[in-house]
């Protein structure tokens, strides 16, 4: 009676009509015939009702390897479901869109730190600033105003620790890890609610 | 007249209360200061740098109420001015971020390797957005 170790994948992605193998989804370690026949063995066919997310529970895996030989003992580590994500065209990504998108942010971030300054009276503090320092008067101080301007921008680099390809350091930034939570909890999601073994409603009987 | 003068320390004391304890909340959720330590690697001071965030507090508060002059040279405003940019700029970047708007936005439109540009047209309109306000909007 054969071992077989098997580590389910937490992502892949395949194309539209492709098959998927048991290869595809799990890493399995084991006497090298028996990986064999398990590696290539069919699991589905990518069809269009499918849509775009399949998820594949390791119920279903160790039902595959059972038909296959019910006499192998599988031990699984690692995530218990895969995440196939179905790509049916690669998409491109339109210069127009991202250049529309570009504008909208840098006026929208113009316009409303324009709005936060008049709504607590930056400018007002600016001037009282001004005159605490230098004992003088004076309507615009951009001496405090236009470093005051520069730093905005330095400070919001710093927080992100990005400056264009360029980072100071090694760590991810804030935003790194907030892409990868973000995908984390949609993982999630999708593993709660696209899982077949996982939910049963009532009207099911 | 005694008791006046009670009720009005407690009213301000009480007010200084609940403002501190609202802007330590803030910057607590925000977590501007442990971004700050984990730049320069500096954890171990973090308690000095909550001193300088109260330090801060209490200076701006009392000279902020008080007509203080004290008739130092003009140039000591870049700097002043500068740090009063790069913390805001800090706040308003983690405010962003709180809000999760870059990784849906990224998602939405499908770009996940240019998102730093993105990151620029923010930065830059910032920076934009704020000159043109002092420089000639406050003039019209």
């Amino acid at each position: 009676m054969a071992v077989v170790y098997i580590r389910m994948r937490n992502r892949v992605q395949v194309k539209g009509n492709q098959t998927v193998r048991i290869k595809d989804i799990a890493r399995i370690i084991g006497p090298e015939e028996v990986i064999q026949i398990i590696e290539e063995t069919f699991l589905l066919t990518v069809k269009k009702e499918d849509k775009n997310i399949i998820v594949i529970d390791l119920a279903q895996l160790i039902m595959a390897i059972r038909k296959v030989d019910p006499q192998i003992e599988v031990q699984t580590f690692g995530p218990s479901q895969t995440i196939i994500e179905v790509i049916y065209s690669k998409k491109k990504m339109s210069y127009l869109t991202f250049a529309l998108v570009w504008f909208l942010l840098f006026i929208g971030a113009g316009m409303t730190i324009m709005n936060f300054h008049v709504d607590v009276s930056m400018g007002e503090v600016h001037q009282k600033v001004f005159t605490l320092i230098t004992g003088k008067l004076d309507e615009k101080p951009l001496l405090i105003q236009i470093p005051y301007s520069f730093g905005l921008g330095i400070g919001m680099i710093l927080f992100f620790n990005h400056f264009f390809k360029k980072r100071f350091n090694e760590e991810p930034s804030p935003l790194e890890v907030e892409m990868f939570n973000y995908q984390q909890d949609l993982d999630r999601y999708v593993t709660m609610n696209e899982n077949k073994e996982n939910v049963r409603d009532l009207d099911d009987r | 007249m005694t008791g006046k003068i009670i009720f009005g320390i407690f009213v301000g004391l009480a007010g200084g209360f609940a403002t501190g304890a609202g802007f330590v909340a803030f910057l607590t959720v925000l977590g501007v200061i442990p971004r700050l330590t984990q730049l320069t690697k500096t954890m171990k001071m973090i308690h000095y740098y909550e001193g300088a965030i109260i330090a801060g507090v209490v200076a701006g508060t009392w000279l902020g109420l008080q007509e203080t002059k004290f008739f130092l040279h003009h140039f000591l405003l870049i700097p002043i001015g500068l740090a009063d940019g790069i913390f805001n700029g800090m706040l308003a970047a983690a405010l962003t971020e709180v809000l999760n708007v870059f990784p849906i936005l990224s998602k939405r439109i499908g770009i996940q390797e240019k998102i730093i540009y993105l990151l620029m047209a923010l930065v830059l309109g910032k920076i934009a957005g704020s000159l043109f306000q002092w420089i000639y909007f406050v003039d019209l």
